[in-house]
């Protein structure tokens, strides 16, 4: 960049933004010491926590992409009425309180909502329960996926597509050899994003189940019973935990995506 | 053995209207048209990817108007081929026989023939992104043949490869046609259809404005839009009338044209081709038809020699041979003679006002 004074000024912004998101992190690394990492790795509690946080935003996220990715192909594919209105019901769970959305998940899954209603018919309360917690990853991190995965397929040419159907293929095997494959790139992206989001989720957790306790549930409830110094050392592991996994998820994808389609840029 | 019966077809703000077809067994068809004439969007309807408002589409007496995409006999090759990226080129091949769930064995020996009748052996491994041009048609053909369809769609197979290999694609596709199979290949150049079809289609703002064979439109365009598509520079507006038993045309600037085939007075287009018109430096004999003088324009080498573009009152485009104009010795501005036959100066139909008013867009 040349140096003049509208470059420096924009590196010096860009330099503050990024300092923003990386002095708070770096803070909270450098004020714990080892040996309290070492007994919060000890602690079973947060242990069990954090596998739970993986384990729950996993499971949120594989079983929603079954129904979500559908949606976002009908969505990159189809016109139909009101389409305009169906994709701002799913920009909905961003821009509402995840409070609120918590309250309104709550309604849902107690025992005189709908979905509460069912599971207590065969004995099931989704309350204080994983699958709840489950739900309340789903409801707010699901946009991340469906709009991801919409803009992917919508990057298919679809020449593809119709190349593939007069060539005798069933729409759903054009679906599974071609769209899919294509899209493939942006549907693990929003894969990542949603599972990212679910896992970070906070407020319309806390609001479903308080236990079993989540991760950030805990970090909130050390930090409520016995302050800063001892809520800091579950941060620093779960914020290593989450980025790793982050990291990982971000190089299988990636990986995916050399070894199978390279020439998306060039279509 | 293909036949579209009246096919009327609306997509958003433009429409296919009244199409009316035949293709024969074993035909080479060529459909011209600019970009935006519909062209692609009939051979889709012919593949399925469209059904039409009304009318219906036939293969061998068989009313496929709304059988599905799969079952049509039809083989369609995309303008820029359509290749799957995230296949190999005997992916690619080899993908309409895995539709049909054909026995592994039969798929690779199927594709292994075909790749070795379009000399692409070589590439059965790679992926498509670092191919040719060349090659990715080549690759295009093979996966829509392998399923021996009865009719082969090809749209602008010539746009998107070298001038040096367009020869070796003609006799590819002369070749397939010999060995029976019928092809409507759409272009918006004449001169493909020159040089491979046996019947010539042209089509305009969603209608078809002529067919026949390539002679038969090329010398007797029905209107000057299918003229332009011969390659027709010379046209000029006239009105015709008839003088001591002769049909005359008079031009602007009262140039007088003696023409042939024309049994009505009134306004018109006559055109003449640019290659029919001689241009001498001195005057020539008296007696012949169509003399005019002018001055020289323009002079431009052109793909068959020399484009020499001359004012006679109306503008003039003649083109001759490199060894003609060295005997000429003309430059920009000198004077010269030209003249033509009054059986090149054909009279059109330049009134039709559906051809008028769609040729300004």
């Amino acid at each position: 960049m040349k140096s003049s004074p509208f470059s420096w000024i924009m590196l010096i912004l860009s330099s503050l933004v990024l300092l923003f998101i990386i002095a708070p992190l770096a803070g909270i690394f450098l004020n714990t010491n080892g040996s309290q990492l070492i007994e919060t790795v000890n602690d079973r509690e947060v242990r069990e926590s954090i596998r739970l946080t993986l384990l729950v935003a996993f499971a949120a996220t594989f079983l929603f992409a079954f129904a979500a990715i559908p949606l976002a192909w009908i969505l990159a594919r189809k016109d139909f009425p009101l389409k305009g209105v169906v994709q701002g019901i799913i920009d909905l769970p961003v821009v509402i309180p995840h409070t609120a959305a918590g309250i309104a998940i709550l309604g849902f899954i107690s025992r005189d909502g709908f979905l509460g209603g069912i599971a207590g018919s065969v004995g099931l309360s989704l309350i204080n329960n994983p699958a709840g917690i489950a739900l309340a990853m789903a409801f707010v991190s699901l946009p991340f996926l469906i709009n991801s995965a919409r803009d992917g397929f919508a990057s298919v040419p679809v020449r593809l597509e119709k190349a593939a159907l007069t060539l005798g293929a069933s729409p759903s095997r054009v679906f599974f050899t071609i769209s899919l494959p294509l899209a493939w790139r942006s549907v693990m992206t929003g894969f990542v994003m949603m599972f990212a989001r679910g896992m970070s989720e906070f407020g319309a957790v806390v609001i479903v189940a308080y236990h079993p306790m989540i991760a950030p549930v805990m970090i909130y409830e050390r930090f409520n019973n016995f302050g800063l110094d001892y809520a800091r050392p579950v941060s620093v592991l779960f914020i290593t935990v989450a980025l790793a996994v982050f990291i990982l998820l971000r190089l299988v994808s990636l990986k995916k995506k050399d070894s199978h389609n390279t020439a998306d840029a060039e279509t | 053995m293909l036949k579209l019966e009246n096919i009327s077809r609306k997509f958003g703000d433009f429409a296919l209207s009244g199409i009316n077809l035949e293709v024969a067994d074993g035909e080479y068809f060529v459909l011209l048209g600019r970009s935006g004439s519909g062209k692609t969007c009939l051979l889709e309807l012919i593949a399925g990817l469209h059904i039409p408002d009304s009318g219906s589409v036939w293969i061998d007496r068989h009313d496929i108007t709304h059988s599905r995409i799969q079952d049509r006999p039809v083989g369609l090759v995309f303008q820029d081929f359509a290749i799957f990226p995230n296949m190999t080129v005997s992916g690619n091949i080899g993908y309409p026989l895995r539709s049909r769930r054909r026995k592994k064995e039969e798929i690779s020996a199927t594709v292994d023939a075909i790749a070795a009748e379009m000399g692409i052996s070589s590439i059965l491994d790679r992926y498509p992104h670092n191919l040719s041009a060349g090659e990715l048609q080549r690759v295009a053909l093979a996966r829509t043949l392998v399923l021996n369809p009865r009719l082969l769609l090809l749209d602008e197979p010539m746009s998107s490869v070298d001038a040096s290999l367009k020869d070796d694609i003609k006799k590819v596709l002369r070749r397939l046609n010999r060995n029976g199979l019928s092809i409507i290949h759409v272009t918006h150049d004449y001169r493909e259809a020159v040089s491979l079809a046996g019947r010539v289609g042209v089509i305009h703002a969603g209608r078809i404005v002529q067919e026949g064979t390539p002679g038969s439109v090329f010398s007797r365009p029905a209107n000057r839009f299918v003229a332009r598509y011969a390659g027709i520079k010379n046209f000029f507006k006239v009105r015709f009338l008839r003088e001591n038993n002769m049909w005359k045309a008079i031009g602007e600037g009262n140039l007088t044209f003696s023409i042939s085939g024309r049994e009505t007075a009134g306004e018109g287009l006559i055109f003449v081709r640019s290659e029919n018109i001689i241009v001498s430096a001195s005057k020539p004999a008296p007696g012949t038809d169509n003399c005019f003088r002018g001055i020289v324009k323009e002079i431009f080498p052109s793909e068959y020699g020399i484009e020499i573009t001359v004012d006679a009152g109306m503008l003039f485009v003649a083109d001759i041979s490199v060894a003609d104009f060295g005997l000429l010795s003309i430059r920009e501005s000198s004077e010269v003679w030209i003249t033509f036959s009054a059986g090149a100066a054909v009279a059109i139909d330049g009134t039709d006002p559906d051809i008028q008013t769609r040729d300004r867009i």
